[in-house]
């Protein structure tokens, strides 16, 4: 569960071009539920996504993971609490060119000191279940819009978060691959994890796996869905 | 611990692996890092050299040597003063020296003429040094003629050609008998160069000189010791200065690398904002860099300490040859004893590696502090 | 002034330094005034991202005293031709009067910026920075000594003549500089080694207490200093004649040279590293109490302990070894 409480967040704070992107937000979220933030862009969905995995902190206001307050951990712990919790999924699934899609799939558990070998196994078997181990040594910028999403799912993985969040997933997929990607959400619920989507792709909130949709517009919660 | 090697582990693989896939990018900082490097242990490297040369060539030189002074200015010494200075305590040996400088018009260089303390020739006989055979094309057998101070010639047959062990010194070198000497430069005959002393016991050499002075006022006593020392520190002031006139280019390089790291390309940015968004932290990126510089610095580093290494004592030019040397337009082309210790390479380590390390600090915490989220709001 | 290449690179990177840590004092000044970890604003993640900053600049400090330390004796050493009466570095520190001090603030420097770094690594790993403010008091405290140390550099190199020959005169009849290793190394022998054993003994006994019981950090670290001074002192007096072979030769300085085997280097790193970490044993003392330190403090000063028991175990072994295998008796 993930309770906020208040949450603003404000860009460039003090300054003429000051921007509140969130605004008084309070919501709480289920454990083990698909929930979808919906919202025009600029509404706040994407930064409150940060916000909920830890990847900035609010300029007012508390975020409690389980019964944890997270809002006033520095950087370090906060960071440390999102690589243990949270797996990522962004929009053109941001993956490092250059380097193969196994070496993609390890890269967030690099800093965490697992033995090279049994991290390499892992990845290969992640690689394996999402039927891409044949690609493992391609370089990410040649696999093909479906390999680099699955890839992308692999990577989120690697650290066996409780909790998976996706920033509009399917913005760059056409409509086969989007399905797979919501089946493969369904997978997640089934496997007990909490999934937590940013998207306004009608594909995604109006799937039958997502148990709650939340509608978002100019930083406030338009319905929150229940 | 085990769990801190892997970490470090991974992060030098991920590191060595970018670093590749940027090639262009580092390769030109890294040519300019290994040729400043190369620059400056050149420098250091062929100075300590010529300062061992120089100290090795001294060691058989006397402990004092005793010039008259006239007028401020180094003068003939008379005969006389050597069984003067032979009373003294302490002292166990007194001999005077002939030698001079001769201007050759047809070489435009400067010889050094040189009375041995046993002339293995006879009359009419020389020595040369390896420079003046190569200069004037002659070898043992061959005939030398010069001016006398008179305007007479002297025809000089060379009997053998010194070799070239020392040659920093020698090269200039023609070794001659007593009488030649004296008739060349028209030198009378209860006069020397200077008187040379040895010492029975090298503690009281200070003593002794002390003693000449008091006896012989119009002298000056110069010890071994302070030849080396007055070596040492020309060789030091010109490697010095040389590193001064450098330092422009140390800072320039400074620059150059505060803007490399400063100036991330969009990619390396969007790359490090990854990162942090997938759960590195500030300190892995950090530690990132901080292999990231020493995997250029020790590449940079090594490649310019091995090619100037090559450069000053397997190959024949020299870059600063003539500025560091240069005491005779004369050049010995001896070849110097490969010498290279951990002080040498400590002391480039400090005037390359710090300041790059420094130059670096800044702006590799600048990209480790990039928003985890920025990934997300581009 | 001489120019020579070594004194450039330490006097150029000395001052490269400072200013870094003088840069990093003026964040530090600004984490003082406005740290407040409650907040959310823009300048308390400003000011925490400086500390990552801090933490590098200082860890690279550390690093340079470490080496320029060393560089330092090197190039005194190299220099000791120049000047009448110096036989090795020891003289050439003593041509003037900023020499020896410069030696004492560039050692004194290296164990406050390991501390700095121990209560830094310590504090880094409780999630309310605890020890924030007194840790950059603390660099606050330092960094005068480290422009302090590069003032006397300066002045020291700037002070340099060379005893060379002179137009009217050799200059043997200059002040004899003679003298120095003399007065340092007339150390009485006999009770230093008591001494030195003794305060050997006692860091061993006591550290074993505080892994034990994880008690006694103070004493502990308290002895771990005295045994520092103990140990430079005893390297003085009766180490190295034993090395050296020569009852009258005490140079705390030839010890690095080549002809010994760098021997030097093992002993200065042994003493330099058991005393950081055993000091540091009772630097972190203090915070034992702070409550997200309390499960961090203990294990951290034990294994600390356990370090600058190994270290000066380490320092012990090889002076027992040196002297049982020495001529010299």
């Amino acid at each position: 569960m993930i309770e906020l409480r208040d949450i603003r967040k404000v860009f460039n704070e003090g300054k003429p071009h000051a921007l509140t992107a969130v605004d008084g937000v309070s919501l709480v979220l289920d454990a083990r539920a698909v929930t979808v933030l919906q919202g025009p862009s600029g509404s706040g969905k994407t930064t409150l996504l940060s916000l909920v995995g830890c990847m900035a902190r609010p300029t007012e206001g508390r975020i409690l993971l389980g019964d944890r307050e997270i809002t006033s951990l520095p950087e370090r712990f906060l960071t440390d609490v999102r690589r243990r919790t949270f797996g990522f999924i962004f929009q053109q699934f941001n993956l490092v060119k250059g380097i193969s899609a196994l070496e993609n799939v390890m890269l967030p558990a690099y800093p965490l000191g697992e033995h090279h070998a049994s991290l390499k196994k892992r990845a290969r078997a992640l690689l394996d279940l999402f039927g891409i181990l044949p690609r493992e040594s391609s370089k990410a910028e040649w696999l093909s819009g479906g390999e680099a999403q699955r890839t992308a799912i692999c990577r989120a993985l690697i650290n066996d978060p409780q909790i998976i969040i996706a920033d509009e997933p399917t913005a760059h997929l056409d409509t086969k691959l989007s399905r797979e990607f919501m089946d493969i959400v369904g997978r997640f619920k089934a496997e007990q994890k909490t999934v937590i989507i940013a998207s306004h792709d009608p594909l995604v909130y109006g799937s039958p796996v997502v148990d709650r949709v939340i509608t978002m517009r100019d930083g406030k919660i338009e319905a929150a869905g229940r | 611990m085990g769990n801190w090697f892997e970490r470090q582990r991974n992060i030098i693989d991920f590191t060595l692996s970018s670093l590749v896939r940027r090639k262009g990018k580092n390769l030109a900082l890294l040519l300019v890092y290994a040729l400043l490097v190369f620059l400056l242990a050149s420098v250091m490297f062929f100075t300590h050299a010529l300062r061992r040369e120089a100290s090795f060539v001294l060691q058989g030189a006397p402990e004092i040597v005793v010039q008259r002074m006239s007028a401020g200015r180094h003068e003939l010494i008379p005969a006389r003063y050597l069984g003067m200075i032979k009373g003294i305590r302490g002292v166990s040996g007194v001999r005077g020296r002939l030698w001079g400088y001769y201007f050759d018009p047809f070489s435009g260089a400067n010889y050094t003429l040189m009375v041995p303390e046993a002339f293995s020739h006879g009359s009419g006989d020389v020595i040369i040094g390896q420079g003046i055979a190569r200069t004037r094309l002659v070898g043992p057998g061959d005939v030398l003629s010069f001016q006398r101070y008179d305007g007479t010639p002297a025809i000089l047959t060379v009997r053998e050609v010194l070799p070239s062990a020392s040659e920093l010194v020698s090269s200039d070198l023609i070794v001659l008998s007593e009488n030649d000497f004296r008739r060349f430069f028209g030198m009378a005959p209860g006069l020397y160069t200077d008187i040379v002393l040895t010492v029975r016991n090298a503690k009281e050499v200070a003593t002794v000189a002390g003693k000449v002075q008091k006896l012989l006022p119009d002298t000056r006593p110069i010890l071994k010791s302070e030849i080396l020392r007055t070596y040492d520190t020309i060789f030091d002031w010109r490697s010095g200065i040389i590193v001064v006139i450098l330092s422009s280019a140390v800072l320039a390089f400074i620059i150059f690398a505060w803007d490399k790291a400063s100036g991330l390309s969009a990619e390396e940015r969007k790359e490090i904002g990854i990162l942090k968004a997938i759960g590195w932290e500030t300190s892995d990126v950090l530690l990132m860099k901080f292999w990231e510089g020493a995997a250029v610095s020790l590449t940079a580093f090594l490649a310019g300490v091995l090619l100037a290494y090559v450069h000053v004592f397997f190959t024949p030019v020299m870059l600063f040859e003539p500025v560091l040397k240069g005491w005779s337009t004369l050049y010995p082309s001896f070849k110097l004893v490969p010498f290279i210790n951990p002080y040498q390479v400590a002391t480039l380590f400090f005037l390359t590696v710090v300041p790059y390390t420094v130059a670096t600090i800044v702006p590799s915490w600048r990209a480790a502090t990039i928003d985890p989220d920025s990934v997300m709001r581009s | 002034m001489i120019l020579h290449p070594a004194i450039i690179a330490l006097v150029a990177s000395s001052v490269l330094i400072s200013s870094l840590v003088l840069y990093a004092v003026w964040y530090g000044v600004r984490i003082l005034h406005s740290w407040d970890l409650r907040s959310g604003s823009s300048l308390q993640l400003d000011l925490e991202r400086r500390t990552y900053l801090i933490s590098t600049v200082l860890a690279y400090v550390f690093g340079f005293q470490l080496v320029s330390l060393f560089l330092l004796i090197y190039t005194a050493d190299s220099l000791s031709t120049l000047f009448t009466g110096a036989m090795c570095a020891a003289g050439t520190f003593n041509v003037n009067f900023y020499g020896y001090p410069l030696l004492v603030v560039k050692i004194v420097n290296f164990l406050l910026a390991g501390l700095w770094l121990t209560v830094n690594y310590a504090d880094n790993r409780a999630y309310d920075y605890p020890l924030i403010r007194k840790k950059y008091a603390f660099l606050l405290f330092l960094a005068p000594y480290l422009v302090l140390e590069t003032v006397l550099q300066v002045r020291y190199f700037l002070g340099m003549s060379p005893d060379v020959i002179t137009s009217c005169c050799g200059s043997l009849f200059s002040v004899n500089a003679s003298g120095v290793a003399s007065d340092l190394a007339a150390l009485p022998a006999v009770p230093l080694q008591y001494a030195f054993t003794a305060s050997m003994a006692a860091t061993v006994v006591l550290g074993i207490i505080v892994v034990v019981t994880r008690r006694g950090g103070c004493a502990f670290s308290f002895v771990a200093g005295a045994a520092f001074i103990i140990g430079i002192a005893s390297l003085i007096s009766f180490i190295s004649p034993a090395i050296y072979e020569l009852p009258t030769h005490h140079c705390p300085f030839c010890v690095l040279q080549k002809e010994y085997g760098y021997i030097g280097y093992i002993f200065y790193a042994t003493l330099l590293g058991g005393a950081v970490t055993g000091i540091g044993v009772g630097v972190l003392g203090p915070f034992r109490s702070v409550p997200s330190l309390v499960d961090i403090i203990p294990s951290l000063q034990r294994r600390l302990a356990v370090l600058s028991v190994l270290f000066y175990t380490s320092a012990g072994l090889l002076t027992l070894i040196t002297i049982v295998r020495s001529n010299l008796k």
